[in-house]
């Protein structure tokens, strides 16, 4: 994403953005950490598990509210055509993936993966709109 | 869509910047409305007529 910095909305996100990727680091080493030293059970165990997910979720809700925060109507196009092709490419490359896997029985495709997947896509969609719209 | 804004803006001796200024939006978002990769919705066409002190007819046009 386009960081000028005198787009209060792109600030925003930024900092949202940036908030969000410290907290899954954080969160993802606190659960690596207690499933190695402290073997949680039970609710702890779900609770732990899911941590790094839901510093995710406020990663795409903080892209959520930048669309509805950003007053420049063009570049909500860009921002939403890149999560379509990123949404796009995403399916076509897991949907591809697991034929793959079934039949000539690939190696299986973690699904923490499909995140990083839909980022990578996003983020060569919206580079690629940059261009177009130079 | 087609439209005049590059002769409006010239005839105020406008940047796109310039433009892009008093829309409150970015010059990457002048340039796609220029070059008529974006057509802008209608609250920003209204807000454009009302720079150029004209009719929205005048600045764009259906015409392919």
């Amino acid at each position: 994403m386009n960081c000028s910095t005198n787009n209060p909305a792109k600030r925003r996100y930024m900092w949202r953005f940036s908030v969000t990727m410290l907290l899954y680091v954080l969160f993802l080493v606190l659960a690596v950490w207690a499933f190695v030293h402290r073997h949680p059970t039970g609710p702890l165990a779900w609770v732990l598990a899911v941590l790094p997910a839901l510093a995710i979720i406020g990663q795409m809700a903080a892209f959520g509210l930048y669309l509805r925060e950003e007053k420049d109507e063009f570049q909500v196009a860009l921002g939403v055509q890149s999560m379509l092709w990123g949404i796009g490419g995403t399916l076509v490359v897991t949907v591809v993936w697991g034929f793959l896997e079934n039949f000539l029985r690939l190696r299986h495709l973690d699904l923490i993966l499909v995140y990083p997947i839909f980022c990578a896509l996003s983020g060569i969609a919206y580079g690629l709109l940059q261009l177009r719209y130079r | 869509m087609k439209n005049r804004l590059r002769v409006l803006r010239a005839e105020r001796d406008w940047s796109q910047a310039d433009l892009a200024q008093r829309l409150e939006v970015s010059r990457q978002s002048v340039n796609a409305i220029e070059t008529g990769k974006f057509d802008p919705s209608l609250p920003l066409a209204f807000k454009l007529a009302r720079l150029f002190e004209t009719t929205i007819e005048t600045i764009f046009s259906d015409e392919v």
